[in-house]
């Protein structure tokens, strides 16, 4: 079953005093399935805040439908088992943690009695317990986006959406994310997330769709788009002569001293292999060799390059 | 859940927030001390003393009350929207028009709170300076009130769709030509400038007439008010209230938030 489906999604905005027409979206079509973890992924200004918007009822589509749990997003009810965090921590921040998720559960229509066990528990599991009666604005950013992160939750929503969820925060911020992302899915729940933070995206989606100046420009499952065939290989040489690292500088597409150590990244897999070999023939050290895979960051580039060509 | 515990739940809030800000305090601060400064200023006077407590009275329960409706009014929507807050609000299953009904009810509420605490000061000065209280100030203070309501959708009206400050301005244009449009009508009637007079006859029948409500010169010099006039006047504000709210929710409806 679908959770999300979007069929050639528009969205044109008219900006600046002559109201010129920027179209932000254009032709959005996405499936996202129950029970995933999907990243939308593009740099700034592709179009991933505008497409979420569209999906929570904060912007109008221009042209093309989104439906959510199967129903049009001009339905106030697809958004009854939906959480959102939107990007940035605006949250009203004269009210303490506590009050805010009173709040928004009250808004959802949750009863006291569940309110009241929900709430600690969430406060708990986004790391926020002794902060809850401190009012927002004296949270710092990370506290701030965990009681965003219970305030999608509190409705213990089958669908999350969140937007940059992991923008600002230090890493051990952005593992908590992750953890709680990951938890989601091991409860059935479907987590449709955008990043511009490739390797978090890569560590824990099962799909992916790649947005660029408002088109998906791949999308599918990390395995399928990404391969499993090696792009190239580093290397981490000893030993070796200035002549042979001045060679070996020229075939690599980056080549690093550290120390005593010279590493090398190729492209091609070949090029490592006959780099291997020279060093070997020369009584060179082989300290370590990674073959390294296709990743995101390539997929995007590739895409970025496809699009300027085109 | 009903839309209508979700325009409670966020007119509480709404509530909330504005107990919660300082400059209300202040503007309650001056408006305390305006009424108090009426004893000091019917020494100044001679004669009619009692009458001038009453006259400032009112007048500081109108003026304040307009300045607090209009301050928190225009900025009641916008501040939602530029501080992105309404995103995590109007991502739930909460209509828009639900939204700002609940704004205008929490600031309905937070302007009977301060006029009830604004006449209280004034039956205290009233009853310091041993003058009576009797029902016509309290149906002046009503209308001031239904004024106050109808000056509040005006702001949300003038805020649903442009910035604070162009709603600002058009409110406060809106309320002092409203107390206007009595004169502007007569003013139209004896002028002989082509068009002028159809222009304010239609002024004075489309805009809104903030005269009908104001009974204060009528109260203060305990002159009889008929129910019948206090009806028709509440009712004028409450029809007026509404079609601008219906306004503001169709603009509202279109709006994308970015």
């Amino acid at each position: 079953m679908n959770v999300i489906r979007t069929s050639g999604l528009r969205k044109t905005y008219r900006t600046g005093f002559w109201m010129r027409a920027v179209e932000a979206v254009k032709g959005v079509d996405l499936e996202v399935k129950s029970g995933e973890i999907f990243g939308f992924i593009g740099p700034n200004g592709a179009g991933k805040t505008t497409t979420m918007k569209i999906l929570t009822g904060l912007m109008l589509p221009t042209a093309g439908g989104a439906w959510v749990h199967e129903l049009p997003v001009s339905d106030p009810q697809s958004r009854a088992r939906l959480g959102f965090l939107p990007e940035g921590t605006f949250f009203h921040d004269y009210l303490t943690g506590r009050e805010f998720l009173e709040f928004h559960a009250s808004l959802l229509g949750l009863p006291r009695d569940l309110r009241r066990e929900r709430i600690p528990q969430l406060l708990a599991r986004v790391g926020l317990a002794g902060a809850e009666d401190r009012q927002i604005r004296r949270y710092s950013k990370g506290m701030r986006q965990r009681a965003g992160l219970a305030q999608a939750l509190i409705g213990n929503p089958d669908l999350v959406i969140l937007d940059e969820p992991m923008s600002g925060l230090d890493p051990l911020g952005r593992k908590d994310v992750r953890d709680v992302i990951l938890s989601l899915r091991d409860e059935g729940k479907t987590v449709f997330f955008s990043s511009h933070i490739l390797q978090d995206a890569e560590m824990i989606c099962d799909q992916v769709a790649i947005i660029l100046s408002g088109r998906i420009v791949a999308q599918g499952y990390i395995d399928e788009l990404l391969g499993q065939e090696h792009a190239g290989a580093e290397l981490t040489f000893e030993s070796i002569s200035e002549a042979l690292y001045h060679e070996l500088e020229r075939q690599a597409k980056r080549a690093v001293v550290q120390g005593p150590r010279f590493l090398f990244e190729f492209d091609a897999e070949a090029d490592a292999e006959k780099a291997l070999d020279r060093v070997r023939a020369s009584g060179g050290r082989v300290r370590s060799l990674v073959p390294r895979r296709r990743s995101l960051e390539d997929l995007l580039v590739e895409g970025v390059k496809q699009e300027t060509r085109s | 859940m009903s839309s209508l515990n979700h325009i409670w739940v966020l007119a509480m809030n709404t509530y909330r927030e504005a107990v919660r800000d300082k400059l209300l305090y202040n503007l309650l601060l001056f408006a305390g001390l305006m009424i108090a400064s009426s004893i000091l200023l019917a020494q100044i006077q001679l004669g009619h003393d009692e009458r001038l407590y009453r006259d400032v009275g009112l007048s500081a329960i109108a003026f304040f009350g307009v300045l607090i409706a209009i301050f928190v009014g225009i900025n009641l929507v916008h501040r939602e929207i530029s501080s992105k807050t309404i995103y995590t609000m109007l991502s739930k299953p909460v209509q828009r028009w639900e939204f700002l009904v609940g704004k205008y009810v929490g600031l309905l509420t937070l302007l009977a709170v301060e006029v009830a605490i604004m006449s209280a000061c004034f039956i205290a000065v009233l009853f310091a300076k041993g003058s009576e209280f009797y029902s016509g100030l309290l149906w002046s203070i009503l209308l001031i009130y239904f004024e106050l309501a109808l000056v509040t959708a005006v702001a949300i009206f003038f805020s649903s769709f442009t910035t604070p400050y162009l709603a600002g301005m058009f409110t406060v244009a809106l309320w002092i030509i409203g107390h206007l449009l009595g004169d502007l009508r007569a003013f139209g009637s004896r002028s002989d400038i082509p068009g002028l007079k159809a222009l304010m006859e239609a002024l004075y029948w489309t805009l809104p007439n903030l005269d009908r409500l104001d009974i204060k010169a009528d109260a203060s010099a305990g002159n009889p008010i008929e129910l019948a006039r206090i009806g028709a006047a509440a009712l004028y504000a409450w029809l007026y209230s509404f079609v601008l709210m219906a306004g503001a929710m169709l603009l509202f409806q279109r709006r994308d938030f970015r």
